[in-house]
């Protein structure tokens, strides 16, 4: 039985979204790091960081959202989130670390600032290089879906769940992708996905 | 199997994991001075101009931590990939956790150490990034508790990935001893022959350049 910890409104709605895609059955314990609930001794077992989300399943214990999701798709997706040819395979590895290291930090970056840092605090020279380090990142993307519709290739993998769930941090944030047409809608049409916006319901819910 | 960017840069982790795994390999160097992985040809490639970049039969990837889980995937069964679904996700695992976690703060260290003159160099970002690093490597040390090696008794493409990038803490002179068994983890994986390897690839790199 697969367990996931983390509140839906944390970095846990990405691996929420690539459990609803599988359709698979799993155990939700909704922790909220802000109120304490993984300073547990049980908890910090798993993730002695204490930091959400985190997975168990059988024997494994895992941290890391975006690695959960590529055991996940390894483990559950063949032939659906996790592609069969060995370039799509890869592509998926890649795009997943692609996102954590070059996707992420700009963009969680920009959102810190913008809506959890106070206005008088603010750095907008610091929004400013996070919205220029972002707009390289787009390029790059853009150039890969205008050689095929997903990440991955012809189909919709875990690659495009590990980018899109960062991107997404971009549209919250308002930030204009008009200039990427192929990453808008690249994007737009990810994130209408069913179980992405059962997701997004659950975030609202809690 | 082709490796595509210079010895010095993330490349050297890729040689390293291709070693490891005894891999046939070829590093095809690109001059960061020449601007060589802004040219055309390298574009092909890695249209984001960065190195490192893996070519093998049709697969073209880049992202050097990626790559290494490839290569381990790929050709490691037995040597850096593992057997058994809990040491696959903790190699999963720790290769996201150094690239999302540990990077940018022991990368910030060693650009700080490594492309400014000791007269230029901010003390205050450097005594941050090393109060940030410290629950990093206190994580390394409480996973240890259970082995000598991040999967338990065997090096494997975990142990790699995350102590290529501890690496950056160590050459910005970030010290491991106040955990003795992050440290001896770190002088196990880097006197292996594959590293030690690599590091000679590198010195001879450097001293074609100077
Ligand atoms: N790289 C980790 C980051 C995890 C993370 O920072 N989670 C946040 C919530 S989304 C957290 O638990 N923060 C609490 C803390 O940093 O102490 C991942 O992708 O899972
Ligand atoms: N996240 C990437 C980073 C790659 C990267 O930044 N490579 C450097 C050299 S080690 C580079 O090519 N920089 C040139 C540039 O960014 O233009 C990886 O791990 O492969």
């Amino acid at each position: 039985m697969i367990t996931l910890y983390g509140k839906a409104a944390s970095r846990a709605s990405r691996n929420l979204w690539v459990l609803e895609e599988l359709g698979l059955e799993y155990k939700h314990v909704p922790y909220d790091h802000n109120k304490g609930e993984t300073k547990n001794p049980a908890y910090m077992a798993i993730n002695p960081a204490a930091k959400i989300p985190a997975l168990t399943d059988g024997d494994v214990a895992m941290t890391e959202s975006l690695g959960m999701n590529l055991y996940l798709a390894q483990t559950y997706g063949a032939g659906k989130l996790w592609p069969a040819d060995a370039l799509g395979q890869a592509k998926c590895i890649q795009w997943t670390l692609w996102s954590a290291t070059e996707l992420e930090p700009p963009a969680v970056g920009r959102l810190m600032q913008l809506f959890m840092t106070p206005e008088d605090k603010r750095d907008m020279n610091q929004v400013q290089v996070f919205a220029e380090r972002t707009k390289r990142t787009l390029d790059t993307l853009n150039i890969a879906l205008s050689k095929s519709p997903f990440l991955a290739g012809n189909a919709f993998t875990v690659a495009d769940i590990n980018v899109a769930a960062v991107a997404e941090y971009l549209v919250r944030t308002k930030f204009d992708l008009s200039p990427w047409p192929a990453v808008q809608k690249w994007l737009t049409a990810c994130l209408e996905r069913p179980a992405n916006q059962k997701v997004m319901q659950m975030k609202v819910a809690a | 199997m082709k490796i595509y960017g210079s010895i010095v840069s993330r490349a050297s982790r890729n040689a390293w994991a291709a070693e490891e795994t005894g891999t046939d390999y070829e590093v095809v160097p690109l001059d960061f001075r020449k601007a060589e992985h802004k040219a055309p040809a390298f574009l092909a490639i890695n249209p984001a101009g960065k190195m490192p970049a893996l070519v093998d039969g049709d697969v073209v990837m880049s992202e050097s931590l990626a790559i290494n889980l490839y290569i381990a995937q790929t050709y490691g069964k037995g040597s850096l990939w593992p057997a058994g679904a809990k040491d696959q996700a903790r190699c999963l695992q720790w290769s996201m956790w150094a690239g999302a976690e540990l990077e940018p703060v022991a990368y910030g260290r060693l650009r700080e150490v490594l492309f400014k003159k000791e007269s230029e160099r901010d003390q205050s970002v450097l005594d941050d990034l090393a109060e940030k690093a410290k629950p990093l490597v206190e994580l390394i040390a409480q996973a240890l508790k259970s082995g000598q090696f991040l999967c338990g008794g065997a090096f494997t493409v975990a142990d790699l990935n995350a102590s290529c990038v501890v690496e950056y803490l160590v050459r910005s002179g970030f010290e491991l001893s106040p955990w003795p068994a992050v440290d001896a983890w770190y002088k196990a994986c880097t006197a292996r022959p594959g590293y030690q390897k690599v590091q000679d690839m590198r010195a001879a790199a450097i001293k074609a350049a100077a």
